[in-house]
């Protein structure tokens, strides 16, 4: 018998062309929680749906208390005692938290479902780990921790020993995460071992016994968490060798074409997600915008572009109110938009490179003849320079966007920006996603459009993509502006500090630099 | 005016109304059942006239009624069933396979009409054995509860039986807890292991089964006959009257009460001086306004509050 409750070997997975997961290693002591953490898109959630049998290996081994599985589905992972918690809940809003619980194998008598029994043993967990759920209540009426406490009993009623956590903490409010860390000690205590996803270092800190770390689909290495510390963890997840470091050019900052003051906005899932921000971005500067994900960059960008209600506080660019106008209004000024995820916003994959490509010209004379028809031939005359002049490949522009690779529908939007952002251009994770090669194109595209003299707002979660072309450095923090710093002052321990919530006098006196 | 109201609304009137909207309320219940697995079944109005001619052709030729409602639900369980495969093995969408079965239906019926029975329009016959009508002595001269309840048909006295037992169904048995898990969230269903395509399969081919007793008891119930488009649209108001009770089963029964009293109410009024048109449209703009006031009530609950829902893998 193995001291493993779970082990994994050599796992290898690949998505179409990308590949997710390679030379995967993790393993899960029977008692301990084990943090599996890393940076967006590391592949730390798809090794754990490997592990829950959401989709098949590759190749590589999983065993669970010394059996091999083969084969792996959810049900089979179930039957080995695995339980998995989703980052986005698998609840029906309109049912009852005990009909959620017991949904997919509730407890007969006779005809009719035995709601007494199921409500017993549901109180016995509830009394045993000492999470409180209203069992009567629908979902839509309780609170997201206690969605979550629900998720968690569905888990424990199945059977599980083992409990897979993806992102727990997303969602939560602070008050939430310490109540969800009771309940975790509490599991712990009674012999569950747990593995928790995260990319929130104090989080993991603070709970873990011992921590893994991945990157870009990549095992790096497993260590006790006495033995290490926040800095460490840190280095281990951005990996210091891929700077993709840009001589700056030389910064003429002139007068200020965007002016954020005080503004409030709330998100999907919470009141006040931005808090009282406010800076400006001054023509011919880049202003980076660092943060974990989720800290309200998302938030921030529609706000300013005009997709997201700003409550109170005023935007302005180039001096003129643009607060809750529409974003045509707001685009006609002189305004560029890189929206976040390309697929949702950026562009219509179902439509050729040119017609994106023009897409948010279309009322400009230069594309219409007699006013109201499509003059297609300036349409793709504007593709076919903007083909070259950025180097999208195919360069075929009547293909559809559909066809091609993440960096160069990337680079598709990122052209048509460009191009409009006469005045002031906002990239909101523009390297998202796509290759080195085009990382390297677009931030040298972002240089220029500064060098012409727009001024941009970068929001990033790649720090060193922050500290590489950012001219100012703001932090954003749970909504809130932690720091606001110039590019010369700044590096990844003291954004690092800020980013988690820190003050900066820490570093001063624990800096290595 | 009151004197004409006083004369209207007496405990006859409400026999009256449960006669006409029983009709109506079991195409509201055969609509429930879909809706509840997330479908919505607008073939109702061909699946009940199927049921509504196969009933009485049944019921003709082996001169039983019990033989005729039967086959007019295994005929709507057919029709569901084409429409099932439609739907779920070949997406094709709902509400177009839907429409165009609903006119095939229309065609076919009088088709049949001149093929079997070789009549034009409308086929009546003292062969055709009626649902019968159940005449309680005992209630005989008791004010109030003597006319209403007294000489129910047999079908109109199984609709109550039905919406209890679709309640119990839906709220107290797996299948049913199931059922709802997979209307209103299929991927969340599907995560705990219920087979989902197998879940719908079953509703829309139950929901079949109430719609083919809907037109049986229309045609051997109702009336005593088949006329063509006998449905005239029942299967829509029913449709109308689910969505009014969000596909409960005793709200969407009351839906149906509620429009099958203002027919009533409608005709009663024409000999006072009402135009026909207007008592034959009341009771559809009564559905309409009920409907409006259910969709501004469902729009305040849905916004109070949005919750995290699946959305992505990967």
């Amino acid at each position: 018998m193995s001291q493993y409750v779970v082990e994994m070997t050599n796992i290898e997975k690949q998505f179409g062309k990308v590949r997710a997961v390679t030379n995967g290693q993790f393993n899960l002591k029977k008692g301990e929680l084990h943090s599996l953490i890393g940076e967006n898109g590391a592949g730390k959630s798809t090794m754990m749906k490997l592990l829950f049998g959401m989709y098949p290996i590759d190749s590589g081994e999983i065993k669970v208390n010394d059996a091999v599985i083969a084969n792996n589905s959810p049900s089979i992972a179930i039957s080995h005692g695995i339980g998995m918690v989703h980052q986005e809940f698998m609840l029906v809003n309109e049912l009852t938290v005990l009909e959620n619980i017991i949904l997919g194998f509730e407890p007969m008598k006779g005809s009719r479902i035995d709601f007494e029994k199921a409500r017993s043993t549901v109180q016995e967990y509830i009394d045993k780990y000492n999470m409180d759920v209203q069992m009567d209540k629908r979902i839509d009426q309780i609170s997201v921790g206690e969605a979550q406490r629900v998720e968690i009993i569905k888990v424990l009623a199945r059977g599980a020993d083992i409990i897979i956590l993806d992102e727990p903490t997303g969602v939560l409010t602070p008050q939430e995460v310490r109540k969800l860390f009771e309940v975790l000690q509490n599991l712990l205590n009674d012999g569950k071992s747990i593995i928790f996803i995260s990319h929130k270092l104090n989080e993991v800190m603070e709970i873990s016994d011992r921590i893994s770390v991945m990157r870009r689909g990549e095992y790096i290495g497993t260590v006790n968490k006495a033995e290490t510390n926040e800095k460490e963890l840190a280095n281990m997840m951005v990996g210091r060798e891929v700077f993709l470091d840009i001589d700056k050019c030389a910064t003429k900052a002139g007068d200020r074409v965007l002016e954020v003051k005080n503004i409030w906005t709330s998100g999907e899932k919470e009141l006040s997600k931005i808090r009282n921000v406010s800076f400006d971005v001054r023509a011919g500067e880049i202003v980076g915008i660092a943060g974990v994900d989720g800290n309200g960059q998302s938030e921030l960008a529609e706000a300013i572009a005009g997709l997201r209600k700003v409550e109170s506080g005023s935007i302005l660019l180039d001096h003129e109110d643009i607060t809750n106008k529409s974003p045509k209004e707001i685009r006609l000024k002189g305004f560029a938009h890189i929206p976040e995820d390309r697929n949702k916003m950026g562009v219509n994959k179902a439509d050729t490179v040119a017609n994106n490509l023009a897409a948010c010209s279309l009322d400009e004379t230069q594309y219409k003849k007699l006013n109201f028809i499509l003059n297609e031939s300036a349409i793709l005359e504007n593709a076919k320079q903007k083909v070259e002049k950025f180097d999208i490949r195919p360069t075929d522009p009547k293909i559809r966007v559909s066809t091609m690779s993440g960096g160069n529908m990337q680079k598709v939007v990122v052209a048509r920006e460009v191009s409009l952002a006469q005045k002031f251009l906002l990239a909101s994770q523009p390297t998202r996603g796509i290759d080195i090669g085009a990382i390297e194109a677009i931030r040298n595209i972002l240089q220029d459009a500064k060098a012409k003299g727009v001024g941009v707002l970068l929001i990033s979660t790649e720090l060193e993509e922050v500290l590489s072309l950012s001219d100012r450095i703001i932090v954003l923090y749970e909504g809130k502006v932690a720091g606001i710093m110039n590019a010369e002052e700044a590096n990844e321990d003291n954004l690092g500090v800020l980013m988690l919530g820190g003050k900066l006098e820490d570093t001063a006196k624990g800096g290595s630099h | 005016m009151f004197e004409i109201l006083g004369k209207v609304l007496t405990p006859s009137l409400l026999y009256a109304a449960i006669r006409t909207a029983t009709p109506v309320i079991y195409a509201a219940l055969c609509c429930a059942v879909t809706m509840q697995a997330g479908i919505l079944n607008i073939g109702t109005e061909g699946i009940m006239l199927m049921g509504a001619w196969v009933g009485v052709a049944f019921s003709y030729f082996s001169g039983s009624w019990i033989v005729g409602v039967l086959a007019g639900m295994v005929a709507g369980m057919i029709i569901a069933s084409i429409l099932a495969l439609g739907s779920i093995k070949y997406r094709a969408a709902m509400p177009a396979i839907c429409t165009g079965m609903n006119m095939l239906i229309l065609a076919f019926t009088r088709f049949l009409l001149g093929a079997v029975f070789n009549v034009n329009g409308t086929f009546a016959d003292p062969k055709i054995n009626a649902i019968p009508r159940i005449h309680l002595a005992f209630l005989e001269g008791i004010p109030f509860i003597g006319e209403v309840f007294n000489d129910w048909c047999v079908t109109e006295i199984l609709m109550i039986f039905v919406v209890i037992v679709l309640a119990y169904v839906f709220y107290k048995t797996r299948w049913g807890l199931r059922l709802r898990a997979v209307g209103k969230n299929e991927l969340a269903a599907k995560s705990v292991g219920i087979n989902v395509v197998k879940i719908q399969y079953q509703a829309l081919i139950f929901s079949g089964a109430l719609g083919g007793l809907a037109g049986a008891h229309l045609s051997l119930g109702y009336s005593n006959m088949f006329v063509q488009n006998m449905t005239n649209n029942r299967g829509f108001v029913g449709l109308a009257s689910m969505w009014f009770g969000g596909g409960d089963p005793a709200l969407s029964a009351l839906g149906g009460f509620i429009f099958g009293l203002f027919e009533s109410i409608g005709s009663r009024l024409q000999p006072y001086g009402l135009p026909s048109q207007l008592s034959l449209a009341i009771p559809y703009a009564i559905i309409l306004i009920i409907l409006a006031i259910a969709m501004i009530n469902k729009k305040r609950v849905t916004e109070k509050k949005k919750k995290p829902v699946i959305t992505q893998d990967v």
